[in-house]
């Protein structure tokens, strides 16, 4: 009884912590989500984009600019850093996931240049979660209140947009990029500013995280995709993927569902190490599901993705 | 109105399996023209449509619709002239978006595409007295999903979305080809409807000779990227389907001469 007991203790001593980095990081599932699922564009940018935003609000905080500012160059620099991948997908022909990866390879030594150093402390910066009334700075309150009310934010604002016209017609490019030309549709301006959006809030995630913890690094981004896809199978696996309102709801409930598991995992003595793996197989075993349910009878129907 | 002005396209051009797709093929199209296209496989007739939808770009020649030179438009351009039946019903709908959804994507194609609610009250009650002209009950069905109609439901569907907002130009590829004969009568016969209807000039591509004598204004015979044969008038009201077979023959023993 003993061990239990102090494994809910520390689980439950840690929530409002792994609550506010959750939701910070739910804007990364969110650039994993949106061309994943609205444009069929399997894309890995994001492992590069998450630290491009956030060693470009490190240096720009260092700098002494407002921490706004810096969230805002931080989108911009992503957003930048989408359209490329879009565009090298687009214009040569390359597969989307190795356009991702060649991507994020690259920005890896875009984001030490920008740095010019493998990490950089911003403690004592000011950040967005100073601006809380009523709160201690630095505490998990403030973080839980900003994060969760930009998410709020957005969720709302992509939910209008994609009821639109034009957001109807950017679906349409993930649904059926043939049938969306054919209806006047320009695929190009939609892939690329799909993707570009997507980074964007990657590398917000990353301006925001590096507020949170006060340092930035280039590492920052290893492993942030595996768990923004767990994160995401989860959501989709609870709120469902059916609707627009469920699909754009399933990155941020997946994002604080994934991890509280993670910490409840840590609380329970599961060895650090081992974390990935165990994400790796949990995303394998989501993926896999569905191919697990036809059984082995019928032909293996494979997920249509472009290429 | 439709003027293909001596068109070429050579596919592998240079290599030793080159094809010459289309051989300086003219053609004209008059306002409320409704052109049947019939013609052996590898006569040209898709890389014909192709071209006319911009999915293929042509080599040399020009292609004008209603007196616009569109020949160096992109696919989306163009959409804003022309609409598209593909044989594969598959191709011409969204099939993860419901049916009122792909309702207002075909609305939206000649249109600027705004900021403002797409499905509104009003969107969908005329899809809904649009999609009630068929007969097949997708008119109660909006909100389903494209994928879980059946082949012949979501061709209908792409009839009805290719005619809405009258395009200047209306592309059939086989559009019935892929369906059971009852549902490519029903699908023929809203075709014919809607062309009649809204006057829409018309090039359908067919492998039926039966439909190429009951129904368009014109029988346009493709061979070897070229046009072969031309009825129209009288003589389209006149033809039959064992004259129009009796052209594939010809062609077969020239083919069988010159080997």
């Amino acid at each position: 009884m003993g061990f239990i007991q102090d494994v809910l203790t520390s689980f439950v001593a840690i929530m409002p912590v792994t609550l506010a980095q959750s939701l910070i990081l739910a804007f990364v599932v969110l650039g994993i989500m949106i061309p994943f699922r609205m444009l069929n564009f399997p894309d890995l940018t994001s492992e590069g984009a998450f630290p491009l935003g956030g060693c470009v609000c490190g240096v720009l905080l260092a700098a002494g600019v407002s921490p706004l500012t810096c969230i805002v160059v931080a989108f911009a620099a992503g957003f930048a850093a989408g359209c490329c991948t879009a565009f090298i997908h687009l214009r040569f022909r390359i597969h989307t996931l190795l356009a991702g990866i060649l991507m994020m390879t690259m920005l890896y030594s875009i984001n030490l240049r920008i740095m010019g150093k493998s990490n950089l402390s911003v403690f004592g910066s000011p950040t967005v979660f100073d601006w809380v009334p009523f709160a201690r700075p630095g505490f998990p309150a403030s973080k839980i209140v900003v994060a969760g009310l930009l998410a709020l934010i957005v969720f709302a604002a992509l939910y209008m947009f994609f009821r639109t016209e034009k957001g109807t017609a950017v679906r349409a490019v993930g649904a059926n990029p043939d049938m969306a030309e054919a209806q006047g549709i320009n695929v190009w301006a939609a892939t690329i500013g799909g993707v570009g959006l997507a980074s964007a809030f990657s590398a917000s995630s990353g301006a925001l995280m590096v507020q949170s913890q006060g340092f930035a690094d280039v590492n920052m981004g290893l492993g942030i995709l595996i768990n923004g896809l767990a994160a995401l199978m989860i959501g989709e696996a609870v709120v469902g993927k059916q609707t627009v309102w469920r699909q754009l709801l399933a990155p941020f409930a997946g994002a604080i569902i994934y991890y509280q598991l993670v910490s409840f995992c840590l609380a329970a003595g599961m060895p650090p190490p081992d974390l990935k793996l165990a994400t790796g197989l949990f995303v394998l075993a989501m993926l896999a599901l569905p191919s697990l349910k036809r059984g082995r009878g019928s032909a293996p129907a494979r997920e249509a993705i472009r290429e | 109105m439709l003027d293909i002005r001596s068109a070429r396209k050579v596919f592998y051009k240079g290599q030793a399996d080159e094809k010459v797709a289309l051989d300086g093929l003219s053609l004209s199209l008059a306002t409320g023209d409704f052109g049947i296209v019939i013609g052996s496989n590898g006569a040209g007739k898709s890389s014909m449509l192709n071209a006319i939808s911009g999915a293929l770009v042509l080599d040399s020649g020009k292609i004008l619709i209603n007196g616009a030179d569109v020949t160096a438009m992109p696919v989306h351009k163009r959409a804003t002239r022309l609409a598209r039946v593909f044989q594969d019903p598959m191709r011409g709908t969204a099939a993860s978006m419901t049916v009122a959804e792909n309702m207002l994507l075909a609305d939206l194609r000649s249109r600027k595409r705004t900021l403002r609610q797409g499905l509104n009250a009003a969107r969908l009650a005329s899809y809904k007295e649009r999609l009630s002209i068929l007969g097949l009950g997708l008119e109660n069905r909006l909100d389903t999903r494209v994928d879980l109609l059946s082949g012949g439901q979501r061709q209908s569907l792409s009839l009805i979305m290719a005619v809405g907002g009258s395009p200047a130009l209306l592309l059939l590829d086989e559009h019935t080809a892929a369906l059971d004969p009852r549902t490519a009568e029903i699908v023929m016969q809203a075709t014919v409807r809607a062309v009649n209807a809204l006057k829409l000039t018309t090039l359908m591509v067919t492998h039926n000779m039966q439909h190429a004598v009951d129904y368009g204004s014109r029988v346009i015979m493709l061979d070897a990227g070229r046009v072969l044969l031309e009825v129209t008038g009288e003589e389209k009201a006149r033809v039959t389907v064992i004259d129009l077979i009796g052209h594939f023959s010809i062609k077969t023993d020239r083919m069988l001469l010159a080997s």
